[in-house]
């Protein structure tokens, strides 16, 4: 076998993903610029703060190089704001993800602005590298794609630079595990009826795609296999219907 | 490199994403996408894969020569850069796993037209053609050649039925725009069509977001 997984990321690769994400760490001894493949990391002058993927702040943290900075939206204030965001305001959907940064006017148009996420030959950023997601700059408020793996991680190995006592952290994201996997299990109402053929997640994170994705995805397929010979006949219908008004017009004229 | 490059490299006013770091995206979507899609995806264009390649092997020279000086400051540079390249190995290895693996499960398939024999890299194509000769060959000597010569085929279409499996391409899948779109699904009851933004989470059957993953307007999660 080339490869025992089913089709779609697991968790594991998921939580690999996250640790790409970008965090923001204060050095506490001078580091230089590494040369890695990803391009060279920023060097870390103490109290400076630098930008740095995750996997390796883990490691700085691990050997006491450097401090992890929590990013703002994992602040309780921000959870409580998110959870009530989800329970009161919007009990339905997941809430939005976060909004794109346009710090850049756009030659092309004058008076818009492109987002940061995007270059000028129209390459696209998109998790874990898009910028802003999980550093110290990112919008309180928002929970990034990988929001989930990066609080889960930050927990683990840097609960003391968390800022907030771990256990109120840890049981709003219980909280918010449960609002939020209420809302995808209730989604299977919708997938019942998947006769549309589209149906948006907005705002869903990648842990939580990963978990419920063998689930979801069977239950399209089921449908679809299942009404396989009513979609033909509506089909066939559809086409019959068509020829008959184009023979129609056909007539009329 | 041209002179057009060389320009746009010094001029400040045009934002451009470093190389480095536009083949860790494109490797990272490439491996997504090739994780969920249900069919083989064309090998990755502009030579994504050999300069990935070669940018591992340099820096597995370098770790070589660090290993050399016992200065325990490229000590710890070392490590970084060890544990870098192997979480790029194991991107790469994943990636060519997993194509690997749908090679296999229809390489008749995927050897039967020259559009879908160019999706595999040279690499890939030579090992689907010896694998599949391979296999033929011992299906012949075991079992095969002692049928009756109109039943030895393994590619027939007799009765609307073709022997060769092939990837159900109506599969769901999930995708993330990358654009503002129009995007267009099939269903059982109904089809639908919806404006979406950047950035929506949809599910919908692959062979409906196939042409806005490969317009470049989506990718799959």
């Amino acid at each position: 076998m080339a490869l025992p997984l089913p089709p779609g990321l697991t968790p594991a690769e998921v939580s690999f993903l996250a640790e790409m994400e970008l965090v923001t760490v204060i050095p506490r001894q001078r580091l230089d610029s590494i040369e890695l493949l990803s391009g060279k990391t920023p060097p870390l002058r103490p109290p400076h703060r630098a930008d740095l993927p995750l996997w390796l702040a883990l490691l700085l943290k691990k050997q006491r190089r450097a401090n992890i900075l929590p990013p703002p939206w994992l602040h309780p204030d921000s959870l409580r704001e998110i959870i009530h965001q989800e329970t009161t305001v919007d009990p339905q959907a997941f809430s939005e993800p976060p909004p794109a940064r346009h710090p850049r006017a756009d030659p092309a148009r004058p008076g818009r602005t492109l987002p940061i996420h995007q270059d000028d030959d129209g390459f696209i950023l998109s998790p874990p590298f898009r910028p802003g997601s999980c550093t110290a700059d990112a919008p309180v408020g928002f929970l990034p794609y990988h929001w989930l793996e990066v609080a889960e991680m930050l927990l683990a190995h840097a609960a003391d630079d968390i800022g907030a006592p771990a256990g109120e952290v840890r049981g709003l994201l219980r909280d918010l595990v449960e609002v939020r996997a209420a809302k995808l299990r209730n989604s299977t109402s919708v997938l019942e009826g998947f006769g549309g053929g589209l149906m948006s997640l907005r705002g869903v994170g990648a842990m939580e795609l990963a978990e419920s994705r063998g689930f979801v995805l069977s239950v399209v397929d089921g449908v679809r296999k299942i009404g396989a010979s009513t979609e033909a006949a509506r089909r066939e219908a559809e086409e019959e219907e068509e020829g008959a008004d184009a023979s129609d017009e056909d007539m009329g004229l | 490199m041209d002179i057009d490059d060389i320009l746009q490299e010094v001029d400040p006013t045009v934002y451009r994403i470093p190389q480095e770091k536009r083949d860790l995206q494109e490797l990272t979507r490439a491996w997504i996408a090739e994780r969920s899609a249900p069919e083989l995806l064309p090998w990755p264009p502009n030579d994504l894969f050999e300069r990935i390649n070669a940018a591992i092997k340099r820096q597995i020279e370098r770790v070589e020569e660090l290993t050399g000086d016992m200065d325990p400051k490229s000590n710890f540079a070392l490590i970084v850069i060890q544990t870098e390249l192997e979480r790029y190995k194991y991107l790469v290895r994943s990636y060519l796993r997993a194509r690997l693996a749908k090679i296999d499960r229809h390489t008749l398939h995927y050897l039967s037209s020259d559009a879908l024999r160019a999706r595999m890299s040279d690499i890939e194509l030579a090992y689907a053609t010896r694998h599949q000769a391979l296999l033929h060959n011992h299906y012949l000597s075991s079992f095969l050649s002692s049928f009756p010569p109109n039943l030895q085929n393994l590619n027939d279409a007799v009765g609307g039925i073709s022997m060769i499996e092939t990837p159900d391409l109506d599969t769901a899948v999930i995708i993330r725009l990358l654009k503002d779109s129009f995007v267009e699904g099939r269903g059982v009851d109904s089809d639908g069509a919806l404006q979406m933004k950047e950035g929506d989470i949809v599910i919908l059957r692959w062979a409906d977001a196939k042409p806005l993953v490969e317009a470049g307007k989506a990718e799959l999660v």
